[in-house]
């Protein structure tokens, strides 16, 4: 076990340093930052002030160096845009999104279950094929769509949920929604087929021949196995929401580390955009790991088989 | 009466007396919440946040020299009450109000405007006009605490406007007591000035809200005791928080002004604040643009009109002059008549694209991006290859971001390709500016090569003669346009949906500037 743990642990860290070249290059791929820093009037020796105080004049091989072995301390420079410590913008953004992400997937879980287990339980009724709907609708809908959509109705018209922007709960539930409607669908769907395995197992039905009442069948016994593929998916969809919230943080002025990627990008802040792509890739590789190392302790084959 | 009661009497007497006098003047009160699509850097530093923060900085600092909304030097409103330049225009002294004080208590003096225009010119500064500053200045003298005088190596006269609140950042005075504490890092994370509102709090991507000064002498006592600028990019988030009375001010594109209007939400207009202008990026020797003809063709073959009552929903005039923006036009007395206005005559532009020999049309490359405060800027793209399809132009759209294309622009690498910007309107000296980078044949970035442009713009500087350099102003325009050296498009009115509580509000036309001081002004 703790050789597997070991191997994946190493397979991470390679992945996270290629990814920290393929970052390094791609961001400066796409173009000078000063060219959207400096105004139009600025002159030749503007730039050349800027490129060096920046340290954009170096070659690019010394700045990466630079770049590895500071982010190895946890020194991801200084944000261009910002010009404030990469590590203060995270520190101040990644507790939104957290805080966000844990919203949503606490909305997804208590809408998913009883919608999964339904499902399930009342196979191709009219309550099954609704809930096939809003899966249906959660996994096919752009989010961008649904958050507009949201906005104009329930905040603009209505004026019932405030728009955008942090603060109370109120602030949570529109894009909490908007950003946990795919975790919904998805862990409904999922549920849902775990269930009706369950539910045709030996043991259930054993429990309904010695007459246990059908609600407890269906809640204490068969919801508990159906949970382990859920509950390991769940982590998963966690580092998902947390990483993939660039939409939702844009369209509700939401200041987390999605919207902080968006504006690295648009301004080609190379030092905010290295340091997010290289967050939210630890972060699904950690997530990863964990799910990984769960399943092997679940089910010795795995471990094994690597 | 008992000792202390008659003690607590007359304690309560003399509290009411000193007190009296405030309670005649209102006191801050509310809040103003202004919602916008961009805030550029998000550097709270005027000299290396670059120039187009300007419009919540304008709240925290003070500039050396004030302006009006209507973009005119002011000796009310800014650091300096009064300036003068020696005959030979080498020295000019500033004379400074005295009493200001900065956000910390401490007093702004010669030394604080000495030492903020020598950061403003620093290497590290990312400001509008610090290079032509740098180059110009000599020395700055301070020899009284109410005196700065500027000593530049040539004859000007263009100091005073360039450390203005009508340009970039330059003019903002900074406290060098506390900067030189603290240093540029804390600076950037809590800056003070001495401007009628105090910084609170930014939380980057989200806000920055700031804080009523209470009897500034610039603006008297503010009416809103907070004013905080909220960044949301999404335009129906803007509109749905102005709905919901979250917003007092919102930034609005055109085609939403009617839906928002009918919500019976009062809609302010910036009039002239930019003008959008194409131009052909050099090299162009090799390339048809290089011929007079088929750039007087180009011009001609779009219907302007057209334009800004479609693309830009009416809130947009033809545009006449290449780089020529119009709020320089009364500055240097140019006047506007109806001949120098490109008139739409397709069939003339295929006459002279015949004359030139290219009947047969011929293929250009259109980059095609949107731009801060253009969200038209691709259908304008579109629109305008239709009119030139319409000639027998193959016009080719290249889909693409800004900066790439800014990057390939001054790379040299697309000759003869189409670029465009909103260039926001200024005053003579920042047209000027413009002319001096986009015309001009030195200039990395320029989008011309004209000998008689290039000695006009020479000499422009060197006159101290303000009839002189509005002749040689007024010439450059003429010139400009004679030769089709850019094809302007229309001149932009920028629209800001507002409150039911916002009656009045004139959101001025100076550059980057929303003119909040009108908005806060309790008199």
């Amino acid at each position: 076990m703790r050789r597997f743990i070991l191997t994946r642990l190493v397979q991470s860290l390679v992945a996270l340093a290629i990814l920290s070249v393929v970052v390094f290059a791609l961001a400066r791929a796409t173009g000078d930052p000063l060219h959207l820093i400096l105004p139009m009037v600025a002159t030749e020796e503007d730039y050349a002030n800027a490129r060096r105080y920046l340290g954009l004049d170096r070659p690019l091989h010394l700045q990466y160096v630079k770049f590895v072995t500071n982010a190895v301390t946890g020194d991801f420079g200084i944000s261009l845009r910002a010009r404030r410590p990469v590590t203060d913008l995270i520190k101040e953004r990644l507790p939104n999104s957290l805080k966000l992400a844990a919203f949503s997937m606490a909305v997804s879980m208590l809408l998913a279950f009883p919608l999964g287990v339904m499902a399930a339980v009342r196979k191709d009724t009219r309550t099954d094929r609704t809930a096939q709907v809003i899966a249906a609708l959660g996994q096919s809908l752009p989010t961008f769509w649904v958050g507009i959509v949201l906005i104009e109705v329930v905040a603009g018209r209505l004026q019932w949920l405030p728009a955008g922007g942090t603060g109370s709960l109120a602030h949570y539930i529109l894009p909490g929604f908007t950003l946990g409607w795919f975790v919904v669908a998805g862990m409904m769907r999922l549920l849902r087929s775990g269930m009706l395995d369950v539910l045709d197992a030996e043991y259930v039905k054993m429990a309904r021949v010695k007459g246990v009442a059908e609600r407890w069948v269906i809640w204490q016994h068969a919801l508990k196995n159906a949970l382990i593929p859920v509950v390991t998916f769940a982590g998963i969809y966690f580092a998902i929401l947390v990483t993939t919230a660039i939409v939702v943080e844009t369209v509700f002025a939401w200041p987390g580390i999605g919207r902080l990627a968006y504006e690295a990008i648009t301004s080609r802040d190379f030092p905010v955009i290295q340091a997010v792509v290289l967050l939210t890739a630890a972060i699904v590789a950690t997530v990863n790991l964990l799910v990984d190392c769960l399943y092997a302790f679940i089910d010795p084959r795995i471990r094994y088989a690597s | 009466m008992k000792p202390a009661l008659r003690f607590a009497a007359s304690l309560l007497v003399v509290s009411l007396l000193v007190a009296g006098p405030a309670w005649g003047q209102a006191r801050p009160s509310g809040e103003l919440t202004i919602a916008l699509s961009s805030f550029s850097t998000e550097i709270l530093d005027p000299v290396l946040g670059g120039h187009i923060v300007k419009f919540y900085l304008s709240l925290i600092f003070d500039y050396l020299v004030g302006v009006t909304p209507d973009g005119q030097p002011s000796k009310d409103n800014g650091v300096a009450s009064r300036w003068e330049a020696s005959p030979d225009h080498k020295r000019w002294t500033f004379h400074l109000r005295k009493g200001i004080r900065f956000h910390n208590g401490d007093a702004l003096t010669a030394d604080d405007v000495k030492f903020s225009l020598l950061r403003a010119m620093g290497k590290r500064s990312t400001t509008g006009y610090a290079g032509p500053l740098r180059a110009l200045v000599q020395d700055i003298e301070t020899p009284a605490p109410d005196r700065v005088v500027i000593v530049t190596k040539e004859p000007t006269l263009i100091i005073p406007p360039y450390l203005s609140r009508v340009l970039s950042t330059e003019g903002m005075i900074l406290s060098k007591k506390y900067l030189e504490a603290k240093g540029d890092d804390h600076f950037a994370r809590a800056p003070i000035g001495s401007g009628p509102y105090r910084f609170v709090e930014q939380v980057t991507g989200s806000h920055v809200k700031l804080e009523a000064v209470e009897g500034h002498w610039r603006l008297g006592t503010p009416k809103f005791k907070t004013v905080t600028f909220r960044l949301i990019p999404e335009e129906t988030t803007r509109v749905a928080i102005l709905r919901r009375g979250e917003a007092d001010i919102i930034e609005i594109s055109r085609d939403r002004v009617k839906e928002v209007e009918r919500g019976g939400f009062p809609i302010f207009m910036r009039k002239d604040d930019s003008l959008l202008q194409m131009w052909w990026v050099q090299p162009w020797e090799n390339t048809p643009v290089k011929d007079r003809r088929v750039r007087e063709a180009l011009n001609i073959s779009i219907d302007r009109k057209e334009l800004a009552a479609t693309i830009f929903g009416g809130m947009a005039d033809p545009g006449a002059i290449p780089f020529g923006l119009s709020w320089a036009f009364p500055d240097v007395n140019f006047k506007m008549t109806a001949d120098v206005a490109y008139p739409y005559d397709p069939a003339r532009a295929k006459k002279l694209l015949a004359e030139a020999g290219y009947g047969g049309g011929f293929p250009i490359e259109f980059y095609a991006f949107q731009l801060p405060g253009l969200p038209e800027g691709k259908a304008m793209a579109e629109a305008v290859a239709g009119y030139w399809q319409k000639i027998g132009v193959q016009p080719k759209l290249v889909p693409v971001d800004y900066g790439a294309f800014r990057k390939k622009w001054l790379d040299q690498s697309i000759p003869g390709a189409v670029g465009y910007y909103n260039m926001a309107n200024r005053d003579w000296i920042g047209t000027y500016a413009l002319i001096e980078k986009m015309a001009y044949t030195p200039s990395k970035t320029t989008t011309t090569k004209d000998p008689e442009i290039d000695g006009m713009v020479r000499e422009v500087l060197r006159q101290t003669d303000r009839e002189k350099i509005n002749t040689l102003m007024r010439n450059i325009f003429l010139r400009l346009r004679s030769e089709h050296l850019g094809g302007p498009l229309v001149y932009l009115h920028t629209p800001y949906a507002a409150s039911k509580k916002i009656t009045k509000w004139n959101p001025g036309s100076v550059m980057y500037d929303l003119n909040i001081d009108e908005l806060v002004t309790a008199r």
